[in-house]
């Protein structure tokens, strides 16, 4: 059954790669001003001087650390860890212990979760369908989950806050201190902290897959509570927690494995030329296919829960029609 | 008859083995001891006193015979002293003044912790604190008896009036000790081992045991140099043989200053190890019963060989080759450059972790530092223990005052550090530490260069913080070590540039060379530069250390423009932006390939430079072989009328952009 699922949401995925491309226009669209303008500071502060010549064909660090020294904001963000897969690890890292992005960054993240909310009806829903919405379809989709997944992301919100401003200090500044704090080998210190990054991604992935099956639920069985579908959730995955966590492993084994192949693949600095475009459009693969990934999750997940009903392609709701919604009729009107 | 013969052979030995043995000690061999003796009480060698002890290396005026042990449950040390103290001043001392370094941690208003305070994201520990309680206090007056002065004893706060700080105690003595002549000094103390603190403390079942022992002030120009310790500096001491006997629960591998020369098992399953140093101004120790022994032996064409013992933590095992390369050639290149290593012996210290101790000086022993996750292209344990391993030059040996001129060994040092570590690992490259600093990830396209040893990035920051000729003890204690450091390496790495490498090397030679074993102020130095060179440095040292001003040189305009006549008119304005000054080149290249090199003197505001040349410019430099490491803009060094800075900015933006995209999906995970 799960291996069944995790084929059936990979073919969800595929067989509409419109919602791919949306997705992916979407990460470009919300990054590429800041990088604009990161390409403001960076151009201005390197002037006339003899100093591009070296970060343009490779990197000067002794310059680096100059203009790092010279910057307070957006360009505080540009550090030798935006290099290749120091990037991603980097990320990883911070977001596991707890350390929130760059003030800068704050808004386009908060834009792009938004952004996402106002999506996953529609990317659902097609999922759910299994069968092209087109354009008015998706986007009438998005307007009518769009503010029951609002409401979700506000308790979602108020549940990763919960984790990281009170479970992740406990664990990690109260917990880890006391049990280390006595030792005097690293290794075990290390240990200590896998263990605890196991219980804290423990409560995150438990979180995660709750929020993940009442978008589900909201979605193919057209639940306007968002505290029903919460309830029947969690009812779901009491009832079926293995198949929930054997999916759930299956797709973040596919996660590890595209980490690992990134790690070896990560484009490094490169030249100004066509190394550098041939690096950027490689990265944009990378992202692709992280994004694959993240809706494979999403699909993965309502081909499970559909394969639970009477029928694999069961949505509750008729198709919205445009501009029948209601968020179209309020946009419209 | 029989008598008078027995008695006249007996002398003639005794002149013979004092003759022997004053031979020995005049020839500056490395110490030798004999074999390690298990087993067996041995009496240890008369304290190093009177015309043996001054045959020495150094004057060895101060020097301590230590009995000591540790209580591993109830983590204190009980210990007795006797000093050995000459006064080697002109002038007569009235009083002794002793360091309780211990006590800095005594309370939160000792002044070590109200400077510690000052330094942003520093907490205060709840516990683990520690102290140090003369018991008793004794002295002997030159031909007089011994004198029970522990009442008289009385704490002072010469540096900031701090009360309640017990750094530094005095005592009063019966009558003036004049110029030659020699204390005895009988002291009993206790003291609790602290949590880590300033590189000294236990965690678990490691100890670093430094600054620990009663001990005394340099006296000099008729005075007490004595110094509170305060959060920004280190340490000031006469040099002396430090015999000292450290007692230790069975098991515990122990490490010191000097060379092992007994073990001496005892019944109550304690284990006494000797220790004795000669030509030493301090003595630490390491103790801890999973400590990895292993040695190896330097050897130079050119230079004495040392045993080097390393004491390992076991999960460092792997990079037991890493600690003993970095010394042999730390060991090399300070030894060619600048003098011989002649103690025979070193102990390395691989510090457990979490222990604070890692990264400190100690003479013929010193911490390193590393991790259990360590990439070799990443200089970790590499750098500190170069840096650790050249401190046995610049402090070890010259041994300038901590206290008040901390950048002359600190400094050297650190320019001499990154000197070995871009000669000998040239293959450096910037690391990250992840996932709570447990996970090294190392940036392969990012190459570390000998500048950033030198930490020209942490100078730029601070480069105005303190004036370098201020007392270390009154500087600022977040940025000290921008000024200690960082300013200084990157002045000497521009001297270098300056006067060529063999000039510079001969200046720090004779350094050296006239000053080790003795106590130089930064005069001294000065002098130096002056001699080696013929020339008069003053001007140089005024804008480095008898101010705070930062050199910054720019290039304010480039232009060629072509004059009608086939022929372009260049034209060329460079500016001093900073206060300080510095003779730079300045060099404008045409698109014919010819270059002008022009030399100004770099005093005045701008200088104006035109030519009229068949080609147009291409660019400006101020200062293009980077001679002068302390400008703080490099940036605006250089102008080209074919700028490339949109090109860089794309494909950075691009890389960056790359980043927030992953980024994104990071915190996508929330969906």
């Amino acid at each position: 059954m799960v291996l069944r699922c995790w084929r059936d949401g990979w073919r969800r995925v595929l067989a509409a790669p419109a919602v791919v491309v949306g997705v992916l226009v979407l990460t470009c669209v919300l990054a590429m001003p800041l990088a604009l303008l990161l390409r403001g500071e960076i151009a201005a502060r390197l002037g006339d001087s003899l100093a591009a010549d070296a970060m343009a064909d490779g990197v000067a660090y002794t310059w680096w650390e100059e203009f790092l020294a010279g910057t307070t904001s957006l360009g505080g963000t540009f550090t030798p860890a935006v290099v290749g897969f120091a990037a991603t690890l980097g990320n990883l890292s911070d977001l596991l212990d707890g350390r929130a992005p760059a003030a800068p960054l704050v808004w386009a993240l908060g834009l792009y979760l938004v952004a996402w909310t106002f999506l996953a009806g529609g990317i659902l829903d097609r999922y759910a369908r299994q069968r092209p919405t087109r354009a008015h379809g998706f986007f009438a989709a998005c307007g009518v989950f769009f503010f029951r997944f609002l409401r979700l992301a506000v308790v979602a919100g108020v549940v990763y806050w919960w984790l990281f401003a009170f479970v992740h200090p406990w664990l990690f500044d109260g917990l880890f201190d006391d049990l280390t704090r006595d030792l005097s080998v690293e290794r075990t210190a290390f240990f200590w902290r896998v263990a605890l990054y196991a219980v804290f991604g423990a409560l995150l992935v438990a979180a995660n897959v709750v929020f993940d099956y009442t978008k589900v639920r909201l979605v193919v069985e057209d639940r306007h509570s968002v505290v029903g579908a919460l309830v029947a959730a969690l009812r779901f995955v009491r009832r079926h927690p293995a198949r929930v966590a054997g999916l759930y492993a299956l797709n973040a084994l596919v996660f590890l494995a595209v980490l690992a192949v990134w790690a070896l693949a990560a484009p490094g600095v490169t030249g100004s030329g066509a190394a550098m475009w041939l690096a950027f459009f490689g990265s944009q693969a990378y992202i692709v296919v992280r994004l694959l990934l993240k809706l494979q999750f999403l699909a993965s997940q309502t081909a499970l829960f559909q394969a639970n009903l009477a029928h694999a392609s069961f949505v509750r709701a008729p198709a919205p029609v445009w501009p029948e919604s209601p968020a179209a009729e309020t946009i419209g009107g | 008859m029989r008598f008078s013969f027995l008695l006249s052979a007996a002398a003639l030995a005794l002149l013979l083995v004092a003759g022997a043995s004053l031979r020995g000690q005049l020839r500056d061999e490395p110490v030798t001891s004999g074999p390690l003796e298990l087993g067996r009480a041995g009496e240890p060698a008369p304290p190093a006193d009177g015309a043996v002890a001054r045959a020495g290396r150094s004057p060895r005026n101060a020097s301590y015979d230590i009995e000591v042990r540790l209580d591993h449950d109830a983590r204190t040390l009980e210990g007795r002293q006797t000093i050995h103290w000459r006064n080697i001043d002109a002038a007569p001392v009235s009083d002794l003044q002793f360091h309780l370094y211990w006590n800095a941690w005594r309370d939160r208003d000792s002044t070590w912790l109200r400077e510690r305070r000052l330094v942003p994201g520093y907490t205060l520990p709840e516990d683990g604190w520690s102290a140090i309680e003369i018991t008793s206090l004794r002295i002997r007056q030159p031909e007089g008896d011994w004198a029970d002065v522990l009442d008289r004893l009385r704490f002072i706060a010469p540096d900031d009036g701090n009360q309640a700080d017990r750094t530094v105690a005095a005592v009063p003595l019966d009558s003036p000790i004049g110029s030659g002549l020699t204390l005895e000094i009988e002291i009993a103390w206790t003291a609790t081992i602290p949590r880590p603190f300033a590189r000294t403390g236990y965690i678990d079942d490691y100890y670093f045991i430094a600054q620990w022992f009663p001990k005394l002030g340099v006296f000099e120009d008729g005075a007490w140099n004595v110094h509170q310790f305060h959060t920004a500096t280190e340490f000031y001491a006469d040099f002396g043989v430090y015999d000292v006997a450290i007692t230790v629960p069975d098991g515990f591998v122990v490490g010191a200053s000097g060379q092992q020369v007994e073990r001496v098992e005892h019944d109550d399953a304690t284990t006494t190890h000797r220790y004795r140093g000669e030509d030493i101004h301090d003595f630490a120790w390491t103790a801890s019963p999973r400590l990895l022994d292993l040695t190896r032996r330097f050897e130079h064409p050119a230079l004495p060989a040392v045993e080097m013992r390393l004491l390992l933590q076991p999960e460092h095992e792997d990079q037991a080759d890493r600690y003993f390369a970095i010394t042999e050639a730390t060991l090399a290149r300070y030894g060619e450059w600048f003098g011989a290593y002649p103690y025979g012996y070193l102990t390395i210290v691989d510090p457990a972790f979490q222990s604070g101790s890692g990264g400190m000086e100690y003479p013929t022993l010193f911490t390193g530092g590393t991790r259990w996750l360590a990439p070799a292209d990443v200089q970790q344990p590499e750098s500190v223990t170069a840096h650790e391993a050249g401190h046995q030059w610049w402090h070890g040996m010259v041994a300038s005052n901590e206290a008040e001129h901390a950048w002359i060994d600190e400094g050297f040092n650190t320019f001499a550090t990154a000197r070995v570590l871009d000669e000998a690992f040239p293959q450096s490259r910037r690391g990250l530490r992840l996932f709570g600093g447990f996970v090294p990830w190392v940036l392969r396209d990012v190459p570390l260069t000998r500048i950033d040893h030198d930490r020209l990035a942490s100078y730029r920051l601070n480069a105005e913080a303190d004036e370098p000729w201020t007392p270390t003890y009154r500087y600022w204690p977040a940025t000290a070590g921008a000024i200690t450091y960082d300013k200084t390496a990157l002045w000497l790495h521009t001297l270098e540039r300056h006067l060529g490498w063999p000039v510079l090397q001969r200046i720090l030679a004779t350094f050296f060379e006239r000053w080790q074993f003795r106590h130089p102020t930064p005069g001294d130095f000065f002098d130096v530069v002056t001699e080696v060179t013929g020339q008069n440095y003053f001007w140089f040292f005024d804008e480095v250390y008898r101010s705070s001003n930062t050199f910054d040189y720019g290039v304010e305009a480039l232009r060629s423009e072509t004059d009608g006549d086939d022929a372009h008119r260049t034209t060329v304005v460079v500016r001093r932006h900073g206060e300080a000054r510095f003779p730079v080149e300045v060099v404008t290249t045409f698109e014919d390939g010819e270059q002008v090199r022009e030399a100004w003197d770099g005093l005045d505001r701008r200088v104006i430079y035109e030519y009229t040349r068949d080609a147009r410019a291409l660019s400006v430099q101020v200062d293009p072989d980077r001679v002068l490491l302390l400008d703080v803009d490099y940036t605006n060094n250089s102008r080209t009328l074919e700028p490339r800075a949109e090109e860089a900015a794309r494909k950075w933006s691009l890389t960056w952009m790359v980043w927030l995209q992953d980024l994104m999906l990071t915190y996508g995970f929330f969906l």
